[in-house]
């Protein structure tokens, strides 16, 4: 024992359990060293223990209370927390009691660390006296994004996919069938116009990138006359991120734009004087005076999915043609739309619920159902009926059957039967049925009806709560198939899910195991993962803007494109082969647009041969000591920093969080930093050493600052820089480890290379994975969870897509046997 | 099952707002007419278009001026019951000139009296044009009503459309905000109801199921652990909260006037144009009786509509009835069918306002203190011409001299909005449109 404690550095403050992690993550990332230290216990004297809580009483109580409850005005927090004994008992001995540490020290310090640890600060200890509930998968509602995504897909399993209306070949197929990186662009279709018809003669087709042309008093094409021309585009576009899309078009002549309509123009005519068949545009600029003008909408949409889009364009005697398209995504700026989102196939519409929700509890770190309120209530009654409406509206595009038909009792009471066993993720009860496709037929229309049961099905606690497998109980196989879709995607089962469950498919580990793979490569699951890395590099909310005077260059462009920039390097990395964790740490490169290249590209920078050259961000490599994959991407390097100079504590808390995997609490005092409380000449570093030296934040900042200074080769928007204030940087410092072992580093590489090998790392990354795909902390899935995910995960090779795959079968297979 | 109403029409009832509010409704200011506090009487303006021209030697009467009373033909006999509350006015011509064809002008310079905008619509004659380029007469007047405390309400104005079709173009806006801001009317009586009533008929749809809910959420919890149950017992809390505050919502106040039922399920073809028509109405004057807004305005069809009437078994279009020349008969009779039909959807209008009591126990009935101004595009369907437009004006809005006929022998139409404005308590209205049409002022009506 005593040689352990040589490694936990000299001069502990006061407090020291100020560092610590949440009581869950303590039993999970600390036992391996709790468990020899249990049982050093074990065969330590009764008489210890008696002696233990003796001095407790004695030294202790006054201020922590008899149990450790606290006592106010002296120490009022209950005493608990995440130290492993060794460390308790160094601290006990150096610190305690408060100003007489000296009363404490050697066998009494261990004997009452031993006592305190036993009876409540362990978290193993707050489990035996009922102090912290045993961990378990709690019941939950659908979260938002849950909601919403099933919705989607309910919705959109009646919906039939429109027709393809381009010519065979249009788009060049490669081996394994449509080729989606070819297909960059809409399908443009141009016309001779004749007076009112805009469609007289079809002149052209053809794929176009952007909608960004400028055709003066010319036209697109020598066989179109200048005077009198329409084009119609037709495609979709890919949507990553959930949120509010801007749309805007920009033109002098007749625009019409479509977007997540459902597509139906039976007669493919185009006259000023036909009535238009979609009631729903998004912008409508159809008639002009030939004057530039710029027209604007906005939709709400969900990411991982595509959305059909139409733009309808004519001009008819304006002195000048031209039109151009842009949109302006959730934190992004106004862009003209190109080949990473245009696409020429087509897309189904998609329901989007628009209606407002209240947040999801968040305060675990991560979003999940675990609450109800009269909003959250309200908000699904309103979802509801948007849904109800929806439904209602396009009830004979849904059912193929017309309202006044004969067969629509029928054929709608079907359908509310499909309806509300999609929803419920199983087969209906009799009952159930005898319900939705009889009972409320009996006296209403068969509209009104449908009306119902979508308001019965959307607040049924059926749909609403994910699983509702009574506890010890083995989940069915088409619980198996909701709990892998709501893991992967926040959705409800798809066909294929459907089928396997209904036909004794998802029964053996192996067979969920392969579902969970082939799920893996689904969009949704691209756009789960998404936001679990919007969570865990903390984008949201983030303001980057910074001094003009320092950084003139660093404008909402930039920033927007370092957004794209770190959102495209995580997608390469992730849904690239190797799919390796280690590579978002360790990159030597940075993905970057030109505006980007002319900031971060000085130097070093060299452009990769295999990138494709029109790619608008470049891959370009550093040398070694530069960049390390997330740690030195200038965006989070900007968005942890002051907006006139870089922040090491921010940068610090940021990896001692969530690249290395320590947990923090909260600072003891609030001290804002003020640049003007420090004498010029000194660097960030000195400041912020200045800044922290006391001892109330020593211990937190004994580990935050480390790291934080080996990132200060890179400035406020991270950029590289050799000197401050005249200054060379110092970069190297010495970082104490939880384990408690020290290694110097002198740069983000040397984090990385550090954070790679740490089990501690490794099991954070695992459980904030598992936390975000499932909306349950691991534990209550078996104590050991984390600890045999990260196994397997290191087992292979750091692959990421396969970890989701692994935690998707985990929780899918929860209770299913005897472990 | 206690919810499934019995029928049809019975569940529309129940599930519709009944006779009670909720409470976004009931805080709102000027909703309820008891709420007022300035007593004094409202002004009200509705404006009534209908398409392609009338037919002349139906519509206007024999005799004008002051000394004569006011004969109604045939065609308008449904209206002879108002004809102490009418005024009808010739020699009003629409004299914008500019972009656009005949009838795009009519249309879209009718309100607005103003020019139409280069543009790129091509009309069947003319050169092309865009939008107008200035407001119309009704949106001027609800932001007058709106400026002002004491007759700003929830929406201020109301466009109501009946069987508009759905495109946006010169030919089917008269409204315009704006220079270039088209106002489109809403022509689905379900979407219509939706606007003032909606929310209300909503939440009451949604407690209709949430017995059910509560049930079934009983049920589920009795499987499950006691911790997780307790989440579910407070889900039913919250679904009995959400239950008792509809209810508490529909007790809480009454409309001063019910709402009309609806078959929200209607379809928006031709041939169901009598029964939206009837809806448009009722609604109209209900939101007008609820004080929702002081405007309204009643689009039948558009310029160049070619509705084909078969309610009145009429087989052609209406647009190519009105080209046919004077001599034959058959298409003469059948355009007055027509519109007499259309002078039978206002005599409704009218009807209903003269029946509804003016809210707030102020006296009288609502058609005293509103101005119903039928307007159409065209003087005559076959010339195309903008001069001689049927102008014909109901109730007591603006306080016009009625019970006449006023032969005014081609004064611009300006002058009419002026007036119409004026009397409507909107005095600061010097010019309206094309200023130089306004040279004479108002039209002296009073």
């Amino acid at each position: 024992m005593g040689s352990r404690l040589k490694t936990i550095p000299q001069g502990t403050p006061a407090l020291r359990p100020v560092l610590q992690l949440t009581p869950r993550q303590f039993s999970l990332s600390q036992s391996s060293c709790v468990l020899p230290l249990l049982i050093l216990l074990l065969v330590a004297s009764r008489a210890e223990a008696n002696a233990g809580a003796k001095i407790y009483q004695q030294l202790c109580a006054s201020c922590h209370g008899m149990s450790g409850e606290g006592v106010q005005d002296r120490y009022d927090g209950p005493l608990f927390g995440d130290e492993s004994l060794a460390e308790l008992t160094e601290l006990i001995a150096e610190t305690m009691p408060k100003d007489h540490a000296d009363l404490c020290v050697g066998d009494e310090a261990s004997a009452v660390a031993s006592y305190i640890f036993e009876e409540f600060y362990s978290y193993d200890a707050r489990i035996r006296k009922g102090l912290v509930s045993r961990p378990r998968v709690e019941l939950s509602r659908l979260t938002v994004a849950q909601f919403r995504n099933s919705v989607a897909d309910l919705v959109a399993h009646f919906t039939a996919v429109p027709r393809d209306r381009r010519p065979p070949g249009f788009v060049p197929r490669s081996r394994r069938g449509a080729d989606t990186r070819r297909d960059g662009g809409l399908f443009g279709t141009y016309f001779q116009s004749e007076l009112m018809n805009k469609r007289d003669r079809l002149a052209l087709m053809r794929l176009d990138s952007r909608i960004d042309f400028d055709f003066d008093d010319g036209s697109p094409d020598r066989e179109i006359d200048p005077e009198a021309f329409s084009i119609t585009w037709y495609g979709s576009i890919d949507v990553r991120q959930t949120g509010y899309y801007d749309f805007r078009i920009t033109s002098p002549n007749g625009i019409r734009l479509y977007l997540n309509t459902d597509s139906h123009n039976p007669r493919g005519r185009l006259r000023d004087d036909d009535s238009v068949t979609m009631r729903s545009r998004l912008i409508d600029g159809w008639v002009s005076s030939g004057e530039q003008r710029t027209l604007s909408g906005r939709v709400f949409l969900l990411g991982g999915r595509s959305y059909p889009l139409r733009l309808e364009y004519f001009k008819y005697q304006d002195p000048t043609a031209s039109i151009l398209l842009e949109w302006k995504p959730p934190h992004g700026v106004w862009s003209t739309m190109d080949k990473q989102s245009l696409r020429s196939k087509p897309a189904p519409r998609t329901f989007v619920v628009d209606t407002p929700f209240p947040p999801d509890d968040h305060s675990l770190g991560y979003e999940r159902g675990s609450a109800v309120s009269t909003e959250w209530q309200t908000a699904i009654g309103n979802a509801a009926l948007a849904t109800a409406d929806e439904i209602i509206s396009r009830l004979p595009n849904l059912t193929d059957v017309e309202r006044d038909s004969e067969q629509a009792a029928d054929a709608y009471g079907k359908f509310a039967n499909k309806l509300a066993s999609l929803a419920f993720r199983r087969p209906l009860t009799d009952q159930e049925r005898q319900l939705f496709g009889e009972q409320l037929f009996q006296d209403a229309s068969p509209e009104l009806a449908v009306r119902r049961a979508v308001l019965l099905i959307l607040t049924s606690p059926h749909f609403l709560y994910t699983d509702l497998t009574p506890a010890e109980q083995p989940p069915t196989q088409h619980t198996i198939a909701a709990r892998l879709a709501f893991v992967l995607w926040d959705s409800l089962p798809d066909k294929k899910l459907r089928e396997a469950a209904d036909s004794g498919q998802l029964e053996s580990a192996d067979q969920i195991a392969e579902q969970a793979q082939r799920m893996v490569k689904d969009p949704r699951t691209r756009a789960k993962l998404r936001s679990f890395f919007e969570h865990w590099l903390e984008l949201e909310h983030r303001d980057l803007a910074k001094d003009q005077q320092l950084y003139p260059e660093f404008d909402e462009a930039v920033i927007a494109d370092l957004r794209t920039s770190l959102e495209l390097f995580v997608e390469r990395v992730v849904w690239g082969k190797s799919s390796d964790y280690r590579e978002l740490l360790q990159a030597d490169y940075l993905l970057l647009s030109k505006r980007l290249q002319q900031l971060y590209g000085q130097g070093k920078a060299k452009r990769h041969k295999d990138d494709r050259s029109d790619h608008p961000f470049e891959r370009v490599s550093y040398t070694k000591q530069s960049r390390s994959g997330i740690l030195t991407h200038p965006y989070l390097l900007s968005a942890f920093a002051y907006h006139n100079n870089t922040s090491p504590i921010h940068r610090g808390v940021f990896l001692t969080r969530n690249i290395v995997g320590r947990s923090l609490k909260p600072p003891p005092v609030a001290v804002a930093f003020e640049n003007s409380d420090f004498s010029p000449e000194l660097t960030m570093r000195e400041k912020v050493t200045q800044l922290t030296r006391d001892q109330a934040c020593k211990s937190c900042h004994d580990v935050i600052n480390p790291l934080g200074f080996a990132l200060e080769n890179y400035d406020a928007v991270g950029r590289w820089r050799s000197e401050e204030n005249d200054k060379p940087i110092d970069s190297t410092t010495d970082y104490t480890s939880a384990e408690g072992t020290t290694v110097t580093i002198s740069s983000p590489r040397d984090i990385a290379a550090f954070a790679v090998e740490s089990s501690a790392a490794q099991r954070a990354f695992v459980r904030q994975i598992f936390q975000h795909l499932a909306k349950q902390d691991p534990s209550g899935y078996g104590a050991e969870t984390v600890d045999q995910l990260r196994d397997v995960f290191v087992a292979d090779e750091f692959h990421i897509r396969k970890l989701l795959a692994h935690v998707a079968s985990r929780v899918a297979t929860h209770s299913l046997t005897e472990e | 099952m206690t919810f499934i109403a019995r029928d049809r029409r019975r569940f529309l009832r129940e599930l519709g707002v009944g006779a009670a509010a909720l409470p976004f409704l009931a805080g709102l200011r000027s909703v309820h007419g008891d709420e007022k506090t300035n007593l004094s009487l409202p002004k009200r303006l509705i404006v009534v278009f209908s398409p392609n021209g009338t037919l002349p030697s139906e519509f206007w009467p024999q005799h004008f001026g002051d000394e004569h009373q006011l004969v109604l033909g045939s065609m308008l006999e449904s209206l002879r019951p108002f004809s102490d509350q009418m005024l009808m006015l010739k020699g009003v011509n629409n004299l914008i000139r500019g972009d656009g064809d005949g009838h795009m002008r009519g249309m879209s310079c009718l309100l607005t009296a103003t020019e139409l905008n280069p543009g790129n619509i091509q009309g069947g004659s003319d050169s092309p044009a865009g939008w107008a380029s200035g407001i119309s007469i009704d949106q001027e007047i609800k932001n007058f009503f709106q400026s002002r405390d004491e007759s700003r309400t929830r929406f201020g104005s109301l466009e109501f459309g009946v069987a508009v079709p759905n495109r946006a173009d010169p030919w089917t806006r008269m409204c315009y905000a704006g220079d270039d801001q088209p106002v489109a009317p809403i022509d689905d009586p379900q979407q219509m109801f939706e606007k003032p009533y909606g929310d209300a008929k909503s939440r009451q749809q949604l407690a209709s199921v949430l017995d059910l809910v509560h049930d079934d959420l009983r049920r589920v919890s009795t499987k499950l652990s006691s911790e997780d149950r307790s989440l579910i017992e407070q889900h039913m809390q919250h679904v009995r909260q959400l239950e008792l505050d509809i209810e508490a919502a529909a007790n809480q106040e009454e409309l001063t006037h019910p709402e009309p039922e609806i078959d929200p399920h209607i379809e928006l073809v031709n041939d169901n144009t009598p029964e939206i028509s009837r809806m448009q109405i009722d609604l109209l004057v209900s939101a007008l009786a609820n004080d929702m807004a002081r405007v309204a305005s009643l689009q039948f069809m558009r310029s160049v509509g070619q509705a084909r009437m078969r309610w009145l078994e009429i087989k052609e279009g209406h647009h190519s009835l009105s080209h046919e020349p004077d001599k034959n008969a058959d298409a003469q009779a059948k355009l007055k069918r027509i519109n007499s039909w259309f002078a039978g959807e206002i005599a409704y209008l009218a009807q209903r306002l003269a029946d509804t009591p003016e809210p707030g126990g102020l006296g009288g009935n609502m058609l005293d203190n509103t101005q119903i101004v039928w307007v159409n595009e065209l003087g005559k369907g076959n010339s195309h011409t903008l001069n001689n437009i049927p102008m014909l004006l109901i109730g007591g809005g603006a306080g016009f001299k009625t019970g006449r006929a006023l032969d005014f022998d081609g004064v611009p139409h300006n002058r009419l909005w002026l007036a119409l404005a004026n009397g409507l308590g909107h005095q600061e209205l010097t010019t309206f449109g094309k200023a130089e049409h306004c040279a004479d002022g108002p039209l002296s009506l009073v």
